[in-house]
Formats: structure tokens, sequence, C-alpha cells
């Protein structure tokens, strides 16, 4: 379950926009921080990739905002972060130290799936139509960005058969 | 006249023989006479054998004295189990119960004929008076009373508050078995008499109490707030005492479910802001080093008391020994520093105690006490002490600025930083035992890890300039000298004393801060001195290795140690010095011999 | 008890408890979950990050505290608990955390446990159970399965592993339940309730390391084996059945409250708090204190 405490069938536009939002800023965070771990285990080729991410979810982001304060702006929101887990943030555990970068797209790949997911299993319950069809294009929108990240790692060359992992040396002890 | 008596007195753990040396210096103490007394059982938790010695006198003594001047056995077999803790000589005079059967020629005291032997049929006594012979101790009282002319308002006036609640019956038998006892005195005076000089002023509110009471009463009366610990003798009245009293003021004790976890709730504690304690003997201490460690590398106030018992290992945990203090100076890993006090008799222990309060929360350390079983469980005559003569330090908080982008650890002049804890807003900070920049973050630099290491260290610099924390009698030029510690430094007192009347131009030293080593201190006492001894209960004589670290000690001044469990005597320290002034001087007076 | 401090359960969002110290874990480490539970949870209880004191023993799991913003403690190893409740006895108005790893909870820190249950001081315990020990590079810990081979048991271990929840139960604990990063929600409201329950609240989470554990034991198969017990109909007033489910540790993960006491017991600075006002009522000076040893 990766949410808590919304009832899909009443939400309101501006919830529907609210929650979109931050859907987008968890995956942005998200992304963020597996950077980092990135840049922290000398992975630097998928911190590169995670923080391209990063900057696609705030774009997203950003435009769902420009489109919610055109009507409902200065209204506060009633939709707040504890209410989502992991909707289009990929999970921690898809990262790995080392990781390729063919490895950092495949796991934002399966994030964009499900994203689409949670917006395809969202659309038949929700019962005002403009709602419906926003959750529509946003799930349309996920397939894009699912599309986009495909041709991305087409374009890349294949994992080396020797990973960054076999060349490491010994875990340090602490 | 006498100024000075020392009485032992032996028999089976249920004969009440400590009760009535408990009657008797309290008798002494309301009667203004300065008295100390120790007591010693067998290992039996009930039924043992058990004893009592009772030094009264009409000057501060500092020491439970040397030989007996009384010894009452009231089964010989008992008296004989604790050898040489009641040493019968020459001058003593022997009372014992004639019921017991041993012919006053046939006395198991070998080598050792006493100036006079009385067989006195106290169990007898006893049940005449109150058709048990469970009253021989106060029969004993009686007699005690009766031949030195001690005590004797102040024994009756303590008996009537002791057993006045129990029964007027009880009071009334007790009572008579007392005049028995005085009575038969009267009717059997001693071949040489023996009266109690009085003492020489009355002071009013004497105190009478013990090292650990008086160390517990310290630490509450320095804002203690928290204590957790677990039972080991000879500490284990610290926490017993405080258990029934600190709640009065808003604190709490917990008897954790080890010596870790006891040290490590009063961690825990001082993290939260207030004065805690924890209190061990030597097998404790070697479980707590690494909470001590800790605490010195969170720079957390923290005071812990070893009272110190023969070692190593469980060693001999109802006797004394001056044998912790390297594991109290140099326990933990690492470059560990941390301020080390010993008390030296009952009396300053308080003074100790809050005195280790107040530095550990003026330099955010642990500081350990070092006391010892022989002060921690005698009862000693104590002047009144004026509370409003100490100050009460706290902790040095951070203010409004310095809470802004608040450094726990940054460096000051005095290497002492403000130091915040869990409530206070703004003050928030990551406390561990890992190496840390001055924010608290986790660091392996080398620089700042000499850094912190230099902090932890100078910052306990001033200590070593405290010249009240050491205690200096005698001429100041002398060129013989005694160095002692702890409980063995209050015979020393007496030695010096007879070392004056001798001739010996002595002085002598005692240190209550054992570290940091106050170099300057000892250099300055040991400018004038050709020959001296250390004296302390340890095998190793570990303040004179101590001394040889970090003091230029006089080639003259040696060790004067031995395992403890064996008291030293002020004539043994006496003879000692005597000796090797002695032999220095032959020696001196051989390598000026003219060549042949 | 004290008044209650001011809470704002609006005021405070998961990033007020986020520090600026990146976590060193392994990418794919179960901490990270945890760390995003512990946020969202201390977000929803509402207390000021000064007024949380975190405590934690030695170990990758015990890094925790200094990833928050809240007053920190990383202490020695097996020791959180003894000090949290020195912590919590000597201020019980602060929200008081532990956490540590298996090895530092029922191994070096076994013996504590029992005593800091019974003791029932008011604070969250929350063990990252990886049935390894990460941070000295891959050793046996004592929730590993027997016959598992490690670098200090490359023959396998010859010793069953504790059962840390029956452990738990059978010390009396008023408050148990396992979680895993597999299920995100339900561990930080598993942590959130933890917290709520005034006792000591034992949350054993399930917490796979990436680089030392097993690869069959990560969170992608906690996804696909955990069995929550809201699902199987499990009434977590009912200690015994508890205590049945918990036999099943290590073939069976049951994720969400195992046990909670419907009647929580007095804790034990609730006690504290009465004796003091019983005891203080004559407020007695310090400067007094020593009136009682002098001899009239």
């Amino acid at each position: 379950m990766s949410t808590k405490g919304i009832d899909f069938r009443d939400l309101s536009l501006k919830d529907a926009l609210d929650l979109a939002i931050l859907i987008e800023e968890e995956a942005m965070d998200r992304y963020g921080e597996l950077a980092d771990q990135m840049d922290l285990h000398r992975t630097p080729d998928a911190a590169a990739f995670f923080r391209f991410m990063a900057k696609n979810e705030a774009k997203h982001g950003a435009t769902l905002v420009k489109r919610r304060n055109q009507s409902f702006e200065n209204q506060p929101s009633a939709v707040t972060r504890a209410m989502i887990f992991d909707v289009e943030a990929p999970e921690y555990d898809e990262a790995r130290a080392f990781m390729t970068p063919r490895e950092a797209m495949a796991s934002a790949l399966r994030s964009e799936v499900k994203a689409h997911d949670f917006f395809a299993r969202a659309v038949p319950l929700i019962r005002d139509a403009t709602v419906k069809a926003l959750f529509t294009e946003l799930r349309e929108e996920e397939t894009l960005h699912q599309r986009l990240i495909q041709e991305q790692l087409e374009k890349l060359p294949p994992d080396p058969s020797l990973g960054a992992a076999d060349f490491e040396d010994e875990p340090a002890p602490q | 006249m006498v100024q000075n008596l020392v009485i032992g007195m032996a028999g089976s753990g249920g004969d009440g023989i400590v009760s009535a040396g408990q009657s008797l210096i309290a008798a002494a103490a309301s009667e203004g006479y300065h008295a100390i007394m120790t007591k010693s059982f067998g290992s039996q938790i009930r039924g043992g054998e058990s004893s009592c010695r009772v030094r009264i006198a009409v000057k501060p003594i500092y020491s439970p004295g040397g030989m007996l001047d009384v010894a009452v056995a009231l089964n010989w077999d008992d008296f004989m189990k604790f050898g040489a803790e009641l040493p019968v000589s020459g001058s003593t005079i022997v009372i014992y119960d004639e019921k017991c059967g041993v012919p006053k020629d046939k006395l198991p005291l070998v080598g050792v004929t006493p100036a006079e032997v009385l067989a006195v049929p106290i169990g007898d006594l006893a049940k005449q008076a109150t058709g048990t012979d469970r009253a021989k101790n106060t029969v004993v009282l009686g007699l005690i009373a009766g031949w030195f002319g001690i005590a004797r308002e102040g024994i009756l006036n303590n008996m009537r508050k002791k057993l006045g609640k129990k029964g007027a019956e009880l009071l009334a038998a007790n009572e008579k078995a007392f005049a028995l006892g005085e009575t038969y005195a009267a009717e059997h005076p001693l071949a040489q008499p023996m009266r109690m000089a009085q003492p020489e002023a009355r002071t009013a509110g004497m105190l009478v109490t013990d090292g650990n009471e008086m160390c517990a009463a310290a630490a509450l009366f320095a804002g203690l707030d928290f204590f957790g610990g677990y039972p080991i003798t000879p500490s284990t009245e610290i926490m017993q005492y405080l258990s029934k009293e600190i709640w009065k003021y808003g604190g709490a004790v917990l008897q954790a479910e080890d010596e870790i976890a006891g040290i490590g709730a009063a961690v825990g504690a001082s993290y939260a802001g207030k004065k805690a304690m924890t209190a061990t003997s030597g097998p404790g201490l070697s479980l707590k080093t690494e909470m001590m460690g800790l605490a010195t590398l969170a720079e957390l106030p923290l005071v812990i008391v070893d009272v110190q018992r023969g070692g190593p290992s469980t060693g001999v945990p109802t006797k004394g020994e001056q044998s912790d203090l390297y594991a109290a100076v140099f326990s933990a890993h690492g470059d560990v520093v941390r301020p080390v006090l010993a008390p030296t008799t009952v009396a300053d222990t308080f003074a100790v105690t809050v005195e280790a309060f107040n530095m550990a929360e003026r330099y955010q350390t642990p500081v350990l006490i070092l006391s010892d079983q022989e002060i921690a469980q005698r009862k000693e005559t104590v002047d009144p002490i004026d509370t409003s003569l100490f100050t009460i330090e706290e902790r040095q908080r951070p203010s409004e600025a310095e809470l802004v982008d608040y450094a726990r650890f940054r460096f000051t002049e005095s290497g002492v930083s403000p130091i915040s804890h869990p409530g206070m807003k703004g003050g928030n900070y990551l406390a561990a035992g890992i190496e840390h920049n001055e924010h608290g973050d986790p660091t392996a630099s080398g620089v700042m890890h000499a850094r912190m290491n230099d902090k932890r260290l100078h910052k306990l610099d001033p200590l070593k300039k405290r010249k009240d924390l050491f205690l200096v009698e005698g001429d100041p030029n002398a060129p013989f000298a005694i160095v002692s510690w702890g409980s063995t430094a209050g015979t020393c007192r007496e030695a010096l004393e007879l070392a004056r009347a001798e001739g010996l131009r002595t002085k002598l030293l005692i240190p209550k801060l054992l570290f940091p080593v106050a170099e300057g201190i000892y250099e300055d006492f040991f400018a004038s001195v050709r020959t001296g001894i250390v004296v302390e209960q340890s095998h190793l004589g570990q303040l004179y290795r101590l001394l040889r670290m970090f003091v230029d000690v006089p080639r003259g001044v040696s060790s004067f140690a031995r395992s403890g469990a064996n008291p030293f005597m002020p004539s043994e320290i006496l003879a000692k010095l005597r000796d090797l002034v002695l032999s220095q001087q032959r020696g001196q007076a051989q390598s000026i011999q003219p060549q042949e | 008890m004290n008044a209650p401090l001011p809470v704002h359960p609006e005021s405070y969002s998961p990033k007020d408890f986020k520090s600026e110290l990146k976590p060193i874990w392994c990418p794919g480490c179960g901490d990270f979950g945890v760390l995003q539970a512990v946020y969202r949870s201390l977000a929803a209880i509402g207390r000021a990050p000064h007024d949380i004191a975190f405590i934690s023993g030695i170990g990758c799991s015990s890094r925790i505290p200094g990833y928050t913003t809240a007053y920190g403690f990383n202490t020695v190893h097996g020791r959180a608990l003894p000090i949290a409740q020195g912590i919590k006895i000597a201020n019980p108005d602060l929200l008081v955390l532990a956490a540590g790893g298996d090895g530092d909870g029922f191994s070096i820190g076994g013996g504590h446990l029992p005593h800091a249950i019974r003791r029932n001081t008011d604070l969250t315990y929350i063990v990252m159970d990886n049935q390894i020990y990460g941070l000295t590079k891959g050793q046996l810990s004592p929730t590993s399965p027997k016959g598992l081979p490690t670098v200090t048991s490359t023959e396998g271990s010859l010793e069953d592993p504790v059962n840390p929840l029956l452990y738990v139960l059978a010390y009396g604990a008023p408050f148990v339940a396992q979680g895993t990063p597999a299920d995100m929600a339900g561990l930080a409201a598993m942590i959130e309730e933890g917290i709520r329950y005034p006792g000591f609240a034992f949350i054993n989470v399930q917490s796979p390391c990436v680089t030392f554990g097993q690869p069959e034991w990560q969170v992608k198969q906690h996804r696909a084996t955990m069995k929550p017990l809201a699902s199987l109909g499990h009434d977590p007033k009912d200690r015994l059945r508890a205590m049945d489910l918990a036999q099943a540790y290590g073939k069976e993960l049951y994720t969400g409250v195992l046990y909670r006491n419907p009647e929580p017991p007095a804790t034990y600075e609730a006690l504290v708090h009465q004796r003091q006002q019983v005891l203080g009522r004559d407020a007695p000076r310090r400067q007094d204190v020593l009136n009682a040893f002098i001899q009239k």
C-alpha cells in the first residue's frame, strides 16, 4: 500500500494535483538521496544519472505546481507527505554500491512502471471526471517517461562482464 | 589518667559485640571524646565470629590505633580468629567470660603475658539481669564504664533511645545488666587503675558516621540527582543510604543489573544534565572501565567512587588495601586522563566528595574517589561541619549566543566547552565515544585527534596548582619525610608526632589529589628532603611508582609498602624511617672515610 | 506525571528530523528504510528535536542517531539500554529512543534487555536485525541461523540462534512489533505506535545487510514472504498467541504488532515520581543533610 488515508473515489481536483505534486517531490528527494549514496560510494556514473532523474522529477513537479496555482493559488494543501510511501520514488533497496548506469536506469524504469501502475489502479476508482482525466494524463506521462528511459538504456553499451565490484578493495573494517 | 584507650572486643555473631561498640562510640561522642570504631567479621552471614575495636581519645585521632589497651573476649575461639587485628601486648588488660572455662594462666595468647587478666562471669550476670545471656554486651559496657570511667551517661542515654521503643521491660532488663557490670567493676577494682581523662573541650554537635555514609551525604549536599550502582563489598552502604534518602531531594537511585549498567545509567543521567554518581570496589572498577573511557571522550561530568579492598580479582573483599591507584589513573584504553582524589579519614571524605563533584562539573570529566574499606566502614567522631562554607559548582552551560551554531566541543582557552543537554533548544548535538571535531562530528584526522587529546589533558592543568588538596605538616625544611595517602595517611600523622618527639626533623605530605600529578608541589616538598618513605598498603607501592614516573623523587626516598589486610601502626612507620635515616647516615659516613 | 509539554502535530515535517550528515550505509541497506520511518513517526508525534534523545550502541545501525536532528548519543557496544534508562529516569519529560543491531542488542547487550523491560521505562527500542555483524565485516551474530557460513564460522555456525521476539515477550514487554522496509507504511506506523505506547516498546526490524547478508534475505524477498499479522486476524491482546507466533522467528516473517498490553503497566519513572512526591513532601534542604548524624 503506497498511500495512507486517501480515498480515491472522492478525490477533489485540488487534492489530486497536490497528491501528484508530492509524488514528484518524493521521487525528486529520493533520487537526490540515492545520488548522494552513489557519491559516497564512488559510483559517479550512477550518481550522475540519479541527479538527472531528480532534475526531471523537479521539472514535472514544477509543471504541476504551475497548473495547481492556476486554479487553487493560496489555498493550503490537505495532502501531506505522510500519506504517500514510495509511489514513484525508487525504494532504497534499488540502489547498490558500484551499480552500473544500466542498473541505475533499470531501477528508474521500474519506478516509472510503479508510478504508472499507481495511476492506472486509481483511475477506475475516481468518480469526478476532471480528476479522472488528470490521472489518466499522468498515467500516460509515466508511459512516456518509461519510453524515454528505455531509449537511453538501449543507447548504453552492454555492461562489462567484469564489474567495478570485482576490483573492489575488501570492505574496510570500522 | 589515660588520654587514649583502645578497646578490642570479640565474640560470636549473636553476642552483640558490634552494637556494644556502636553504643560506646556514640556515647563517647556525646561526651566530647574523639573516637574511631572498626569492626571485623568471619565469613558466615550469621553467627560467625565478630569483633570491634573502639579507640577513644581526648584529642583528635586519625587512625584506629595499635595495640589494645583493653581486650574483651566473650570466648577465646572467636577472639583468636582475629589474630593481628586484636593485638594483645604486655600492657593490655584482658577481660573474658569466665564461662568459657579457660583458666587465667592458660590463655591462648602465645608469648604474651597481659598486664592483668580478669575472668568475669559475664554470661551469668547477663542471665541474672535479663533471664537470658543475650545481654552480655550490655554487661560488658557496664564493666567498661565502671573500670575506665567512660561514657556512662552516654551509654545509658543511648540505650534508652534505642531500646525505649522496643518496650519498657527490655529497657529495664538492659539497664539492670549495665548496672550489674558497673557493680562488678566497682567490687573488683583493677590492680592498676586506668581511668580515662575528660575531653578538653566539649564540642556540641559532633557527628558519628562512617566513610560510606559521609560520601553519600556529601554527594546529596553537592547536588547528586542520580545514583546508578550495584552491590559490592565494601561500598554497598553508599547505595543503601542514597536509596533511602535521595527521593526526598527529587533524585533517584537505580540498583542496576550489573556494574556496567550502573555506571551506564549514571552516564546517561549526566548526559541528560544531572549530577550523577556510581560507587563500587576493585572488581567493579574493572568492569566500569569502558564506561569511564566513554565519559572521558564525551567530556561528561561523573563521580565514581572506588572503595578499595584487597585485590587483585576477588581478592580480600572485607579488608582495605590501596592497590587500585594504577587502575584509577591508567585504566581504560587510550590516552585517558581523569582526576583521582583520595580521602584520608571519615571526616575529610565529606570535603573530598564535594570537591569531586565540583571538579567533575567544572572540567566535564569523570572523577574518581579512591576511598578504602578502613575509612569507608569505620565509625568516627567528626567535628561539626558547616555546610555553608562550601561552594557548589555547576557545569558551564551555553549562553543564548553560544547556542547559535552550537559547537559542543568548541576549543576554548581553558579547554572546557559549554555543555548542553537534551531539552535545551539549539543545543542539539551527537555525543559519542568516537573522536570528533568541535561540532561533535566523527573524525579520523590525526591533527584533530591530537588537538582533542590536548584539550582533554590540558583542561585539567589547573589541578596541578591545587595546594589546598595537599596536607603538609612539620618543619618545611626538614630533611626527613613521610609521604602517604588514604587511610594510611592518618597513621602517618601519628607517626610524625612520634618522630618529632624523638627529635627526628620530619615533615609529612599527604596528597588528596593523586592525579594529575602535581609535579611542582612534590618538587617543592622534596627540595629539602634527604631521606624519606612513601607509605601505603599496596604490594607494588603504587603511589611511589607513580611519583617516580612524573617527579624527580630524591634517591633517599624509598617505598615502604605492603599488601593490605595488615594496616600499618605508627610505631612501625617510625621504626622504618629511623632505620633508613641511620643507615643513610652510616652510608654517608662510610663514603667520607679517608682512603687507607 | 509532570504536565505534558506542548505538542504541535502539524508543525513538524519529516525533513525537520533529517540532519546534514549523509548516511554511510551501503546503498540498499535496510537501515535507510528504518531512518525514513523514524523521520515520519517523529514528525507525526510532533515533539521538538531538542526534546528527543536518541541513544545507540555500536554497529552500522547504531549510527542512526547522527542522521537525525535529535540529541544523540552513540555509546558503546551493547550498552544503549542502561544509558537510555538513565536519561529517561533523570528527565522523564524527554522522548527517548534507543537503537542498535542484533549483535549489539542480543549478544553483548543481551543481559540488559530483560531488566530494561521489567523496569519498563517509557522508551522505544528499535533493533535493526540483519542476522550478521556488518560493521566488522561479516561475522556470525546471535540471530544467524544454525549452519550459516560466515567469516567466523566458515564451516557453518554450530549454535541455534536466539529468538528475540520470544525473549522479549517472555521478559514481559508490553509492546512488541516486527517490521520490514518492504512495507514502509507499516513500519512507520508501528514505530509511531511504539513511541506513543506508554512503556517499553520493542520493535524488531528485519533490516537486511546488502553486503554481508545472504542474497535471499533482501528486501525483495521480504515483499514476497511477509505475512502481515493483521491479515491473519491476530489479536495483539493475546500474549500467548503472540508467543506462539513468535516461535516461527527465522522461518516466517510476521509483520505488525505482535503484542500490545491493553493495560499499560505503570512506568518506572512514574513510580519514581510518586515516591519523590511522597518522600519529599517535607522538602528537606540539602545543606542540612548531616543533621541526621549528630550525636545528641
